[in-house]
């Protein structure tokens, strides 16, 4: 090789190579990002005046929420001049913002929406204004006509921390017309056992026999799981007189025994991707006529027999089914509250009374673009007295109501169990952690990719490093 | 031969002398650079300063508890802490077989592309695109799209030749962000791979043709060398970038054994739920030191390619 041409190449390669390590740097900071909370309060339109204040709301992004967003200025700010900024968030960036924000002692928002997991816990820890007394002061509001179960599991100690916006329940949805093929019947009270002899069934090649939920979470898998696990008489803590954790129990039999059942049931019956499947998976593989059943939130019924629904007036409803216990339905509900340094809590609770008082339900019933059926259903006991309501939502109405009111919110199970109420979790900050990291194992279960043992054992590690 | 001497002359007299001179250079001709460097000081390094004090600390905010100075415990329970030890085995194993991967299979494709082709200049923008898929946007489109049980393409064309359908992210989920990872990172090597091939001289191919070696022992004895560096740098680069995985994760599985990284991992300990911000902070602090180690070691490789040294 001549001198020239080692140095041309040399230059050559060098150029390339700096050129790849310019391009290299550049990719990095693109990759790196950043994740914004991208909370920019979005305003409502124009305000008749100023004299009314403004207040700040960090809403979750579902649809009924929408609607009262869009529907506030000319409902709310006509008529009392307050101008509500709606910060419309994601619900896992919600409960991110709005743990630091109360934390840490911001004063970001006015109304905060949270949900049932957060609501007494937060009450208890001082974050949040107790909304007893203005409830109790405003007639509009007509406080007894909350659902007592809804009432009871966002308030401490007889103290109401955020009024119920939506709430949910959770019942078992069926493929009448299967069954009866089959010739099968479903009580309306079943047993577990009774809904997994029907359930392996109706089980073919074509269509599963229920839909279970078995993707991560504490609120996709965590929630299914943990109504079946309250009703076979087990828990995942033990509790101490005072309340607070005493034990792991995921290591006893009853805790097994509920696991088992339920990969197992999904194993010989359940939906494809089960590993993968929660809410949305579900829906779309029941109205698809893939599966015959399944047990979800009470909410799923109303897009079952929504107009647009291939499966609308072939469906049965039935209770949460049970095991030890009586009743066995899950209880969830998104409800407003004020942050306890809020500058105007009496303007704050303006805009609550209104939000989730009964002239909304009434007003919305007539306003938004999903028609009655798209109300927010499950806070109060008129909404089920509505004639309209009755007819746009006969089919699963009654059932919804009586699975509201059966919610085992204050006893779950067959023990006490630590921290405030709760029914498809455990009411202490850590289980939302614990409970994301347990159903990971129990999901993997469920894939077939673990042994219920391994989960188990690693899952009791991770709740034994509560409490203690 | 004579004007590269005389042109190297002044290079070499000059060699001590610009250095000199920069040194002389009075500070004030500097300051104009001071906003943005303190700027950048501020922005990059007072945060990780701080995330340091984090690790030194129990800190949890759910429930509320004092902050509390614990000096190296975070650090002393690592060893112990199965779910860290079970993340950093997936990064490892994550990591590492994508690299591989995606390395062979770029200089595969680097090889095709350094012929002369009819169409080579889209079939080099083709190959290029899977990288400027955004990660997320790549995550989903696998799962829902490649790898779904019910209606994904790959159970599609598995089903035409008589398999089962399979669930791959449920049933293999680090092996199904393996493949997407690969998918991305493929150009990524294919491109540095190229630039080496691209300055391979080609008199020494000529040589090599002349003296009658086969296509394969050229490629093998003369190419494969010659290409080390570039393999060297594209494997550190590609760990540098690898090791910090996280929204494929999040995206596909959302974690679990198998596919919880310790990006994701150390999501899950903070943000995500855990909000136990002092030990999340030493995970992420054992991160940043894992990444220093590979990335001095690629800045060495770096240096030495720049310097233009022969490796073989």
């Amino acid at each position: 090789m001549t001198a020239t041409s080692q140095l041309t190449w040399r230059r050559h390669t060098r150029r390339t190579v700096s050129i790849l390590a310019v391009a290299a740097v550049g990719l990095a900071a693109v990759a790196c990002g950043d994740d914004d909370d991208s909370a920019e309060p979005s305003g409502t339109g124009e305000s008749p005046s100023g004299e009314g204040g403004e207040i700040t709301v960090a809403i979750v992004g579902n649809p009924q929420m929408e609607d009262i967003s869009a529907l506030t200025p000319e409902l709310f700010t006509a008529e009392t001049g307050i101008d509500v900024n709606y910060s419309v968030l994601e619900e896992g960036t919600l409960r991110e913002v709005v743990t630091r924000d109360i934390g840490g002692g911001g004063e970001q928002f006015d109304v905060v929406m949270i949900g049932m997991y957060e609501a007494p816990q937060f009450g208890a820890n001082g974050w949040l204004t107790d909304l007893t007394p203005y409830a109790e002061d405003d007639d509009s509001y007509q406080f007894d006509d909350l659902i007592p179960t809804v009432r009871d599991g966002l308030s401490v100690d007889g103290k109401l921390y955020a009024s119920p916006f939506y709430a949910e329940s959770s019942f078992l949805m069926y493929r009448a017309d299967v069954l009866e093929a089959a010739g099968l019947t479903m009580p309306d009270n079943p047993t577990w056992d009774e809904v997994a002899e029907i359930a392996r069934a109706v089980d073919n090649d074509e269509m599963a026999g229920i839909c279970l939920r078995g993707k991560p979470g504490w609120g996709d898998l965590g929630a299914s799981f943990t109504t079946v696990l309250n009703t076979f008489g087990g828990t995942w803590w033990s509790a101490n007189e005072d309340g607070s954790v005493a034990e792991a129990q995921v290591d006893q039999p009853e805790f097994k025994e509920a696991l088992e059942f339920y990969s197992g049931l999904i194993g010989e019956a359940g939906e494809d991707d089960a590993a993968n499947a929660s809410f949305n998976e579900c829906l779309a593989q029941y109205q698809d006529g893939q599966v015959a059943m399944w047990y979800d939130a009470t909410v799923a019924a109303g897009l079952l027999e929504a107009d647009d629904s291939p499966v609308q007036g072939l469906n049965g409803y039935a209770t949460a089914p049970v095991k030890e216990t009586d009743a066995s339905g899950w209880l969830w509900s998104w409800a407003l509250a004020i942050p306890q340094n809020s500058p105007d809590p009496d303007t704050a609770w303006q805009y609550i009374s209104w939000a989730t008082g009964p002239d909304y339900i009434e007003a919305a019933g007539t306003e938004v673009a999903g028609g009655w059926a798209a109300i927010p259903p499950g806070t109060r006991a008129s909404t089920y007295e509505i004639p309209e309501y009755q007819e746009a939502a006969g089919a699963f109405a009654d059932a919804t109501l009586e699975a509201m009111e059966a919610a085992p919110i204050d006893n779950p199970g067959t023990t006490p169990r630590p921290g405030v109420p709760g029914v498809q979790y455990v009411g202490i900050p850590e289980f939302q952690d614990v409970g994301n990291r347990c159903t990971e194992q129990f999901s993997s279960v469920i894939a077939g990719r673990a042994n219920i043992d391994a989960a188990l054992s690693a899952c009791q590690d991770i709740a034994s490093q509560v409490g203690g | 031969m004579q004007l590269d001497t005389v042109r190297q002359e002044p290079g070499a007299a000059l060699g001590t002398a610009p250095k000199h001179d920069e040194l002389r250079r009075p500070w004030r001709q500097r300051l104009p650079l001071l906003p943005a460097l303190v700027f950048t000081v501020l922005l990059t390094q007072v945060p990780f300063l701080m995330n340091i004090w984090y690790s030194l600390t129990d800190w949890t905010i759910v429930p509320p508890t004092p902050r509390e100075f614990i000096g190296l415990d975070n650090y002393g329970d690592l060893p112990s802490d199965q779910f860290f030890r079970d993340a950093a085995w997936v990064t490892v194993e994550m990591t590492v077989s994508a690299v591989l991967l995606s390395l062979v299979l770029g200089t595969l494709l680097a090889v095709l592309l350094d012929r002369a082709f009819f169409g080579r200049g889209v079939a080099r923008t083709l190959l290029i695109t899977p990288f400027l898929v955004m990660p997320v946007v790549a995550g989903l489109i696998w799962k829902n799209q490649m790898f779904s049980g019910l209606y994904g393409v790959v159970n599609w064309v598995t089903a035409r030749v008589g398999m089962d359908s399979i669930e791959f992210v449920s049933r293999y989920p680090l092996w199904s962000i393996v493949v997407v990872l690969v998918w991305q990172w493929t150009p990524f090597m294919m491109l540095i791979m190229l630039a080496g091939l691209q300055s391979q001289p080609a008199d020494v191919l000529e040589a090599a043709k002349v003296d009658g070696a086969s296509g394969f022992g050229t490629f093998r004895q003369l190419t494969l060398p010659h290409l080390r560096p570039y393999m060297e740098l594209g494997t550190l680069l590609g760990t540098i970038y690898l090791i910090q995985v996280f929204d494929q994760v999040a995206v596909m599985t959302g974690g679990g054994p198998d596919s919880t990284n310790i990006p994701y991992f150390v999501y899950q300990r903070s943000i995500g739920g855990g909000w136990e911000f002092g030990k999340a902070s030493a995970y992420s602090i054992a991160v940043v030191v894992a990444s220093i180690v590979v990335a001095t070691v690629a800045l060495r490789v770096l240096s030495r390619l720049l310097r233009g040294e022969e490796i073989a």
